[in-house]
């Protein structure tokens, strides 16, 4: 039991450093799990892993729910991006790569030593742009659905702190209350699963809170930035039991991917 | 009446509820033999007690309610703050050192983690009023023997020393905003966010490279990480805190755990309350400490004359989520089911076989022989035993078929005695 702690010595003045290969052969049967995010992040992910030159999974269009790296010496799980943080929490998955805006969202015990240089995007307020809160050839009749606040029809100036009650569609209504709740503003946020664009559009809220990669989306909605909440990228999340107790294997991927970062 | 009980509460029943109470008794045991006496503090006390000195996130996770009188409450959510009141108000004229073992169930209104509800279970110790690295060291191998007690496998106590971040933050003169921003960062274990620390805080060369190296006093090698964090102290306190921290290693000695032991002066999660060295334990397969511990040398001083103070507890929840996933959590074997079939005679037989310690159920329900068989069978019971004229014993064998053994014979039976004969050879 003694023989497998290797000194999880970290950094280049690293003098006390094992043999890498000693340590990883004792404990060989407790090989690592990597939580990789589905959807936006998937691709980028696995093409940032190859590049860092650690094994990837062949093939991972197949069903299988954990996939083994072509040398066997990592599994990983693709999980939805939301649950990455808590694979990793709770231990079961070793470590992980998520966005930031989700590592904040959702605001798990976790490690993060590296932002990761891919998925950058902003966690934006959008609001319609002035005139454009309804789609075309349904603004006669829809002017009564689509409740628009004053203050939010002369946009990127105006103080939040002037509106009084705002209703904002949100994926991540924990970051969205927070920055509400920093400026004063008792917000009404409205949790959806997805497509919070249509928010303003069906009058269902004022504002929205998204993650904004080029503003495409936003503008075919008649939509605008107003102000960025969190400027957000990939980054590497850890377990806490995990960095110490696979400190060896972990070092070694943490140091790879770190030359790629800086 | 719907039946449902509160989000974050559980019913534990049968074995589940079994090998939670042998647990706990079992690592009161190991705080009892190093000469921890009981200690049952009330589950609920002033609020103004139990959160003076915790954490913003410790205090928001507190069960709290009004007395009659107007007074706000809390329940517990540890045991350490109570035991600290009652040596500080009321036992702090008796000669110290004080040792004192708990175990019960705790409270905090935060989201239910793996193994572990709003009510979940603690058991630990408290070593009031010695101020020695021996006492920690004391603490630190209790620890590590009553999780190797609890059965829990190639577990590792991470040890960091709060006084070296202090004494550091005490030498940096920070802004609240970047001593927040540093927090996180270590915190965190985010070298972008100890970057942009760096990148943003004007420092002096000496100071610089302590905050640099800090994410390299992580790991197993105690006297390198030790010596490396010699070269860059600041100031007094710093020196203090890793002179500490070697006092405590070498007091380690004689226990047999270096091999478990990490060091992470960057690790700086805690209570709030503690002063000197602070600990958790982790193991393979759980995401999370299964115990925690440290030296709070002020607390007991709110209460009283001022004493100094190490303890740890340990997460039963959690252990108990390790033994399931290892398999060896022990079935208890249920009561033999007695048949006096309402003679008087069987019922004192019965009385003289518990008094050897034997666990025996009496059947009350007046059952025929087949009817309580069938009821041992759906019912986990091994042994049946049928009064004619002394009792006749019927086992379950292999196959769930019972069979009739003939007269009883006592040593075959559950119970006491049986426990006793298992127990040295653990």
């Amino acid at each position: 039991m003694s023989s497998s702690v290797a000194a999880p010595y970290r950094g280049p003045a690293d003098t006390f450093e094992q043999s890498q290969p000693a340590a990883a052969g004792g404990r060989s049967e407790q090989s690592l799990l990597f939580a990789l995010p589905k959807g936006r992040l998937a691709q980028d992910s696995l093409f940032f892993l190859a590049r860092a030159g650690l094994s990837i999974p062949t093939g991972t269009e197949s069903r299988k729910l954990i996939l083994p790296a072509a040398d066997g010496s990592t599994g990983f799980v693709m999980s939805k991006p939301r649950d990455v943080p808590t694979y990793v929490e709770h231990g079961a998955a070793d470590l992980g790569i998520c966005g930031l805006d989700v590592l904040r969202e959702t605001d798990r015990a976790v490690y993060e030593p590296l932002l990761l240089p891919f998925g950058h995007c902003r966690l934006s307020v959008a609001g319609p742009a002035d005139g454009a809160a309804v789609p075309p050839g349904e603004s006669g009749d829809s002017d009564d659905l689509a409740v628009k606040p004053a203050s939010s029809s002369n946009l990127p100036g105006t103080p939040l702190r002037y509106m009084s009650q705002p209703r904002i569609a949100t994926e991540y209504p924990r970051l969205t209350r927070r920055f509400f709740a920093e400026r004063g503003v008792n917000a009404e946020i409205i949790t959806l699963g997805g497509s919070v664009e249509l928010g303003p559009i069906l009058g269902l809220s004022d504002l929205i809170v998204d993650v904004v990669q080029t503003g495409t989306t936003l503008r075919m909605n008649g939509l605008v930035e107003i102000r960025t909440i969190l400027e957000s990228q990939a980054a590497l999340v850890v377990n806490r039991a995990s960095y110490q107790l696979k400190a060896a294997e972990i070092n070694r991927i943490v140091e790879r991917m770190r030359l790629l970062t800086t | 009446m719907n039946g449902h009980v509160p989000f974050g509460v559980a019913d534990y029943f049968w074995d589940e509820a079994s090998s939670r109470q042998s647990l706990l008794d079992h690592l009161m045991e190991t705080f009892r033999g190093w000469g921890y006496g009981d200690v049952i503090p009330p589950m609920f006390e002033f609020d103004s007690t139990l959160s003076a000195q915790y954490d913003d996130r410790l205090r928001s996770g507190m069960y709290r309610f009004l007395d009659r009188d107007g007074s706000t409450l809390s329940l517990r959510p540890e045991f350490t703050t109570s035991v600290a009141r009652l040596v500080g108000a009321r036992l702090h004229d008796r000669p110290m050192p004080q040792r004192f073992c708990y175990g019960g169930s705790v409270f905090r209104y935060l989201e239910p983690q793996a193994g572990r509800q709003r009510e979940f279970w603690q058991v630990g110790g408290e070593l009031i009023g010695a101020p020695s690295p021996a006492a920690d060291a004391e603490i630190l191998a209790l620890t590590a023997t009553a999780l190797k007690a609890a059965g829990l496998k190639g577990f590792r106590l991470i040890v960091g020393h709060i006084g070296y971040y202090r004494s550091l933050l005490e030498a940096l003169a920070l802004s609240p905003q970047q001593t927040e921003q540093l927090q996180w960062a270590l915190e965190r274990k985010s070298e972008p966010i100890l970057d942009d620390f760096l990148r943003d805080t004007p420092l002096r060369t000496g100071q610089r490279q302590a905050v640099e190296t800090l994410p390299q006093m992580v790991g197993g090698n105690v006297d390198g990480i030790l010596s490396l964090a010699e070269r860059h102290i600041q100031n007094r306190g710093m020196h203090a805190a890793l002179q500490n921290l070697r006092r405590i290693v070498d007091a380690l000695l004689g226990y047999d755990i270096l091999d478990s032991l990490i060091i992470d002066l960057t690790e700086i999660r805690n209570l709030g309350y503690y002063t000197g060295i602070s600990f958790e334990a982790i193991a393979p397969g759980l995401g999370t400490a299964v115990a925690s511990g440290g030296r709070y040398d002020d607390l007991v001083g709110r209460f009283g004359p001022s004493q100094p103070a190490v303890g740890a507890a340990l997460g039963v929840d959690r252990l108990l989520v390790a033994q399931r996933q290892d398999g060896a959590e022990g079935r208890r074997r249920q009561a033999a089911l007695a048949l006096p079939h309402g003679d008087p005679d069987a019922l004192a037989q019965v009385q003289k076989l518990r008094q050897a310690g034997l666990h025996i159920q009496v059947d009350v329900n007046n059952r025929t022989v087949d009817s309580a068989i069938a009821y041992a069978a759906e019912t986990d019971v091994r042994d049946v035993l049928v009064w004619e004229d002394g009792f006749q014993h019927h086992r379950r064998n292999g196959q769930g078929d019972f069979v009739p053994l003939g007269q009883l014979d006592e040593s075959r039976l559950p119970g006491w005695t049986e426990a006793r004969r298992e127990e040295p050879s653990k």
